[in-house]
């Protein structure tokens, strides 16, 4: 039978030694889904995980059993980003941000070759318009459409009302649909 | 305001059904909201498009999937020392049997007492009991004979009790080192496992990515020769539909 997260805590908190990479292993796929969508780059994605689980492991002791252990991974990676992304400054733009800028992306976009080219295009201009988004809109459609929470466990994670949940998805709905409409025009 | 604003803007509803429309496109909404929604969509054709504009945002978002999980090394150390101090203790003393944890209760009593420096005497005044802390390396002030006699029948049971906790503690250090060194090779059997995991997982990977490669310059190829292949027609074409041209051409 499968461990549920609180017994696998139990068991690290009682000092067994591979009991936290169970963990590890349940939850890295879903956490580096989030870190990644939220900050838009993989070797900061990549980083940011591994922030979260040593943050989260160092934490272990203080986390309270009550909860979710899925809501408060995410509590802690969204911090995470968020510290990240307040620390970015308008120096620190990433190769591809460049290219954006430069033109030179979109003199790639016209070469339009094979299928698995559009496909990567596509996920290009996903990750565009998600990252243009504010974070508050951005975390809560990242949840809800990529890691499938519900709204009420949105809620919970962030800490704020039902209601502003569903705001903020209908506002950041609205502005990705303005985005990709514009980015498809382009294409 | 241009002409593009104006359509998203005829294109945004400004119903007061954000939150149901919301909850009603994930699937979340209660019965009540549902039947809201439903009657709310037949008379309104502003929240009716944008519905279906959400859809294929929602279409579109999933478009983006991660297939590409990094390897991860999150190296962590122990929660607290003094948590996996107390958990060995724990252990120590839940396989201890009850004599021996009395024997050791006792003994660590005499071992305070002998610490602290008590000294038991009985005299003509009755018994006293003398309690001076770290006597040891102190001159040891004369007795007295008329105030009273030492008990060395004490004095002989104290130091075989220090000899037995002497002995007792030393075999508490020889089993936890030999524990920790336990612990210690089963850890690193369980990292070298883990380290050849990672290996294997690292080398798939990589025979992956090759794959993919291989495939997209396979795709690539194709295509180009697609290009190739249509330009030939095209040139062929435009050969047979412009005969006038070639014979110019010719007599040139």
């Amino acid at each position: 039978m499968e461990l549920s997260d609180s017994q696998i805590i139990e068991r690290t908190l009682a000092g067994e030694p591979d009991a936290f990479g169970v963990l590890v292993r349940r939850w890295e796929r879903q956490i580096y889904g989030l870190t990644l969508r939220m900050l838009g780059r993989d070797e900061e994605a990549k980083d940011a995980t591994q922030e979260t689980f040593l943050s989260a492991y160092r934490n272990l002791s203080k986390f309270r059993g009550e909860a979710k252990f899925s809501s408060w991974i995410y509590r802690i990676a969204l911090n995470i980003c968020n510290t990240r992304l307040r620390s970015r400054t308008k120096f620190t733009i990433s190769l591809d941000e460049q290219r954006e800028i430069s033109g030179f992306e979109l003199a790639a976009d016209n070469e339009d070759l094979g299928s698995g080219i559009q496909q990567e295009q596509v996920t290009r201009h996903v990750r565009r318009a998600l990252q243009g988004l504010p974070a508050e809109m951005r975390q809560v459609i990242i949840m809800k459409e990529y890691e499938g929470l519900k709204f009420a466990e949105i809620a919970d994670v962030l800490g704020i009302p039902l209601s502003t949940v569903k705001t903020r998805m209908y506002t950041g709905l609205t502005e990705l649909r303005k985005r990709l409409e514009h980015l498809r025009e382009a294409i | 305001m241009n002409g593009e604003e104006m359509n998203d803007k005829q294109k945004t509803s400004n119903c007061d059904m954000h939150e149901a429309l919301i909850a009603y496109l994930y699937d979340e909404a209660t019965p009540e909201e549902s039947a809201l929604v439903n009657a709310h969509l037949t008379r309104c054709v502003a929240c009716e498009q944008e519905l279906r504009a959400f859809e294929q945002v929602r279409t579109t978002l999933q478009q983006w999937q991660i297939d590409d999980l990094p390897v991860l090394r999150v190296v962590t150390d122990r929660p607290s020392s003094e948590r996996l101090m107390l958990t060995v203790l724990k252990e120590l003393l839940s396989i201890t049997p009850i004599w021996a944890k009395a024997l050791g209760a006792v003994a660590m009593a005499m071992l305070l007492l002998a610490i602290i420096g008590t000294d038991l005497s009985v005299g003509s005044g009755g018994v006293s009991l003398r309690v001076d802390l770290l006597r040891r390396g102190r001159p040891v002030e004369p007795v007295n004979p008329n105030e009273g006699r030492k008990i060395t029948a004490s004095e002989a049971s104290i130091e075989q009790v220090r000899a037995e906790l002497r002995g007792f503690v030393n075999q508490l250090i020889a089993d936890s080192e030999r524990q920790q060194k336990e612990e210690i090779k089963l850890q690193l059997v369980g990292l070298e496992s883990q380290l050849q995991n990672m290996r294997s997982a690292d080398l798939a990977k990589l025979a992956t990515r090759i794959q993919e490669h291989q495939q997209r310059l396979k795709t690539l190829e194709q295509d180009i020769d697609r290009r190739e292949g249509l330009d030939l027609t095209d040139i062929l074409f435009s050969e047979v539909s412009k005969p006038t041209d070639r014979s110019t051409g010719g007599g040139d």
